[in-house]
């Protein structure tokens, strides 16, 4: 019985959160007095309050990419992606980070809050217009942002590195076991992706800052996971439910297995390739599909690595390797997985690309790919992620201070959050962090960015940072 | 600190959990006790968080402890609980007040998993993060998942080698002022048709990723290398075969079959290839096969084209094993599709089939019989003719009707002699069969028997059906018989021979014989009520024309 009650609980709340997002919405094409906007105010409204009779309060707050209600984070489901989207954007558009109504609502105090919400789109210093056009509204308070965890939280860069160099580890010995024809199992590689998983949900910058790490000495494993990460991240931009990320994790861990054919001198040799090594190197997608169907038997996860890994270098428009007699439309999780690849491979000095690019030229190129290499639709919600700049990226700012970009900003592509390595006076420093999105009293951006540059060609990266 | 209570009622959880995990994998989820110990965990749990707000749990090898109290302890490996969970790198357990019914039997469910089994992909960490409750925390230790302790500080030091040293980052500030302005990429904002096209996209997604992967299959035995490629691609479409019937895809298996099929008259296909082909074509056949596709024909409702469809690329290896499941399966339409597939099959090797003759159950011999009727092969006879003397009667029966309407003459004696047959059910049978083979000597062989005196003693439903057999000879003889029959008087048992009167006007009836007309007249003011009734009605048949 109680079960039941709980479960109505957590729909109601998703309810919730949904229905804030259809007044809103709503109320940005019709007047407030529009039967529209009354019902759906109504409807809210009995949510709310069926919700505050039993639970004291009702607490939305939007935490990192999710919204949680009285402390309970409200799960994903498709149905909503649309409008939890919206209302998220519309959150960090004004820098609002919770809403909190104390007691029983009435229609026209959600009138009101809708009001004041609308208008203070367009202020300079949203949060604030808000707070006081909001000052007459009692049955609410509002607050900025909670942060996830204290920035530089030791414990946190230890757990992501420690999870980062696991991941790479396992790759490494799971790879070299199938190479020396032993039976594994995939019980670790799973409980290595959740890992990965959790701390994309939670710290996804800094999983995604080791990426940007490159340089190692094996690298086909960092590779390896760098393409799990990248493509979970963006598995999780596209909605994806965790257990989907996992399943993804797992097949975009794997996705390069065939190499385990391919001789390390060849993999790993400073020139390009002959016409003799090209033809190994194209064969591994063929490889890779025997190695994880000889893995364990068939069965879901096993298929889909399958087919990732022979799709992967196939491209949007079959342009690639290998051929086949009859092509159909690559999966999903091929199309995720090729632009993670190219990403990644771009930016290390390794295999496809002899001399590595910064991040933002590769960014350039994947760009002039969609449509032709490259899945259009899920490249903007890729290059929506990694930002204009991403992490990684060596920037130079307008106040002449030398940085690596370190945390993007979905609302502001263009103004990420920058690690400072050399000051404007010309000085090495010992790296600190700034927001581009300050402004300074007058409203001007306190900076911006001038000019990237290329982070290989000086071996600069977030290392000294995050390691 | 906690109180000796709180230890105590933690102690009572511990056994409470380890009681369930017993409980659960011993009795069904609809036994009684299954409930029960769930909801005495439960409970236990609730009266807890009575006075707590979590139960906080410490796990180490052999032991766990509550609030550094030890409450359980377990020196061994079988059944430790501490161990259980220990080993995949479980260090803590927090269970909240909150906690719900369904939380808890959830979480006891994943505690009584057979994890020893080998395609159990999860560990108990997986399976508690897949659940993600609500209220039940945990703390695990990773380290165990590298493979090598050191590799992260070997890495870390690797990489901390290479960085830039102050020169290097210095040119690298000098350079900035040189570098071209930033271009920057233009980033398309999401916009909500971004999101109902992912939408759409998510959808299409879920299709059956089999049929993509046999597509691949078989574009890896297109584009093999070497003896090896062409042997693992077989072999994985022989993998996928079997995914597609474990999981009641029956449309993909045999769509893999009908592909295999037209490859294998591809000249361009080397001939080692086509025979290590054959294996794949004997696969299907496979007693382990036939197996599974029996427990998937039990399990769900197979469209009966889609069946047959599949049978089309058996061979005759599959009919022993069909007949091994032929007797085991439960439901009436699963039986129904193996008895098809084995008429299919069964034309091909009589003989296979009817090895299934020698079955010691008798209702898969009455089917094997069934089935060897309906391919109505004459070479089944050598084979049935050693079940006419098979124990159960209803396999007599089947067999003979089947001798009767395959009507070969050979088996005229055999048949006569079931005439001698113990049971009635059966001797009717083979005076039928007689008729249907060969009607001259039957109408013999019939006439000798009713006349005979062992046959006054039949009961009357057996006399009944002989002289119903002996209505379809109209001849002089029979007739005479008949009249002969009727009109017979006796003193001695008089009543069995009315009824063998009574038998006789019934067969005249059935003749609509009109010179029988004045006899049958009389007879309905016999004393006797049988030989009335049926005088009766045997005078309206004819008189009516039936
Ligand atoms: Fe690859
Ligand atoms: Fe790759």
């Amino acid at each position: 019985m109680a079960d039941k009650e709980e479960k109505e609980v957590i729909k109601s709340a998703k309810d919730i959160v949904n229905q804030l997002a259809v007044i809103i919405k709503t109320a940005h094409f019709h007047d407030p007095g529009n039967v529209a906007v009354v019902t759906a105010i109504d409807r809210f409204v009995a949510l709310a309050n069926s919700l505050i009779a039993s639970e004291g309060t009702l607490v939305l707050e939007l935490i990192g990419e999710f919204f949680y209600v009285n402390g309970t984070r409200i799960k994903y489901s498709l149905e909503y992606l649309l409008n939890f989207d919206f209302l998220g954007r519309e959150f960090k558009k004004r820098e609002l980070g919770s809403i909190i109504f104390r007691n029983a609502i009435k229609p026209a105090d959600i009138q009101a809050f809708l009001k004041a919400f609308i208008a203070s789109a367009f202020s300079q210093n949203p949060f604030e217009t808000l707070t006081e056009n909001l000052a007459d509204v009692d049955c609410l308070i509002i607050g900025k942002p909670k942060k996830l965890k204290e920035e530089g939280e030791f414990d946190v860069r230890r757990m992501v590195k420690k999870t980062y160099f696991n991941a790479a580890s396992y790759t490494k010995g799971i790879m070299n076991r199938i190479k020396s024809g032993e039976k594994v199992s995939i019980k670790k590689a799973k409980r290595v992706v959740e890992s990965m998983v959790d701390l994309i949900l939670e710290e996804e910058e800094l999983l995604l800052g080791m990426t940007a790490i490159k340089g190692h000495d094996e690298y086909t494993y960092y590779h390896s996971v760098n393409v799990s990460i990248l493509s979970v991240a963006l598995g999780q931009r596209l909605g994806l439910s965790r257990k989907s990320l996992t399943e993804l994790g797992l097949v975009a861990l794997f996705h390069d297995m065939g190499k385990i054919e391919i001789p390390d001198e060849i993999l790993n040799k400073p020139t390009n390739f002959t016409e003799d090594e090209w033809r190994l190197i194209r064969r591994h997608p063929f490889w890779g599909v025997r190695a994880i169907l000889r893995l364990k038997g068939l069965d879901a996860t096993a298929i889909r690595s399958a087919i990732v890994a022979f799709e992967h270098h196939m491209h949007y428009d079959f342009s690639g390797y290998p051929k086949v007699r009859r092509p159909s439309e690559l999966d999903f999780y091929s199309k995720i997985v090729s632009l993670a690849d190219q990403y990644d491979a771009m930016t290390s000095s390794r295999v496809y690309s002899r001399i590595p690019m910064s991040p933002d030229k590769a960014l350039s190129i994947m760009m002039e790919r969609t449509g032709t290499q490259l899945d259009p639709l899920l490249f903007t919600f890729f290059i929506n992620m990694v930002g204009v700049f991403p992490i990684g990226t060596l920037v130079i700012l307008d106040t002449k201070e030398l940085g690596l970009v370190y945390k993007s900003n979905s609302l502001f592509p263009d103004r990420p959050r920058v690690l400072v390595i050399i000051d404007s006076k010309g000085s090495r420093v010992e790296g600190y962090v700034v927001d581009l999105t300050e402004k300074d009293a007058g409203g001007k951006y306190l900076r911006t960015i001038l000019k990237t540059m290329d982070p290989n060609k000086y071996k600069i990266n977030l290392a000294e940072y995050l390691l | 600190m906690e109180t000796a209570e709180d230890i105590k009622a933690a102690k009572e959880i511990i056994h409470a959990i380890l009681r369930t995990k017993k409980n659960l994998r011993m009795y069904p989820e609809n036994n009684p006790i299954y409930a029960r110990t769930i909801g005495d965990t439960y409970t236990r749990f609730r009266s807890f968080f009575n006075y707590r707000d979590e139960l906080n749990l410490k796990i180490n090898q052999n032991d766990i402890l509550y609030d550094s109290e030890q409450i359980y302890y377990n020196p061994g490996k079988d059944d430790n609980l501490a161990f259980f969970f220990f080993k995949d790198g479980l260090r803590e357990i927090t269970f909240k007040n909150g906690l719900s019914e369904t939380e808890i039997e959830e979480f006891l469910k994943i505690l009584s998993l057979d994890f020893d089994r080998e395609f159990v992909d999860d560990d108990i960490v997986t399976l508690l993060w897949e659940r993600d409750f609500q209220n039940i925390r945990y703390v695990v230790d990773e380290a165990f998942l590298a493979e090598d302790e050191d590799y992260e500080t070997e890495a870390v030091r690797e990489i901390k080698e290479k960085a830039p040293d102050a020169d290097e980052l210095l040119k690298a500030y000098d350079d900035a002022f040189k570098a071209d302005e930033v271009k920057g990429v233009s980033i398309v904002p999401l916009t909500d048709d971004h999101l109902h096209s992912l939408a759409r996209e998510l959808e299409r997604d879920v299709y059956d990723k089999t049929d993509k992967l046999v597509e691949i299959l078989f574009e890896m035995l297109y584009q093999a290398e070497s003896a090896g490629d062409y042997e693992d691609a077989l072999n994985f479409l022989e993998g996928a075969i079997e995914f597609s019937i474990r999981h009641g895809n029956m449309e993909t298996a045999s769509s893999i079959m009908k592909r295999a099929t037209g490859l294998i008259n591809d000249p361009s296909l080397p001939d080692n290839v086509k025979r290590q082909m054959r294996l794949l074509f004997s696969f299907p056949s496979s007693g382990e096969m036939i197996k599974l596709l029996g427990e998937l024909l039990d399990s769900v409702e197979i469209d009966e084209k889609v069946f047959d469809e599949y049978v089309r690329f058996l061979d005759k290896n599959a009919i022993p094993p069909f007949i091994t499941i032929l007797g085991e399966l439960k439901s009436i339409n699963a039986r129904k599709n193996v008895i098809n597939a084995l008429t299919f099959l069964g034309g091909k090797d009589i003989r296979a089939l009817a090895s299934g003759l020698q079955d010691s159950r008798w209702y898969v011999v009455r089917n094997i019989i069934y089935i060897l009727r309906k391919i109505g092969d004459k070479k089944a006879e050598e084979y049935l003719l050693k079940a006419v003397r098979h124990s159960d009667v209803r396999v007599r029966k089947e067999v003979i009707k089947t001798l009767g309407e395959l009507g070969n003459r050979g088996v005229l004696q055999t048949l006569k002699d079931c005439l001698e047959d113990p049971e009635s059910q059966v001797r009717i049978s083979a005076a039928r069969a007689l008729s249907n083979i060969a009607p001259e000597v039957a109408k013999r062989i019939i006439l000798e028997k009713v006349s005979g005196k062992n046959f006054m003693d039949r009961d009357l439903d057996e006399k009944k059906e002989f002289y119903e057999i002996l209505s379809q000879w109209k001849d002089g003889d029979v007739v005479d018989f008949l009249m002969r029959t009727l009109k017979k008087k006796s003193f001695f048992r008089g009543a069995v021979n009315d009824e063998n009167r009574a038998c006789a006007a019934y067969c005249l009836g059935l003749m609509g014989n009109k010179d029988a007309l004045p006899v049958l007249y009389e007879l309905r003011d016999s004393k006797n009520e049988l030989l009335r009734e049926y005088a009766y009605t045997a005078i309206k048949r004819i008189e009516y024309g039936r």
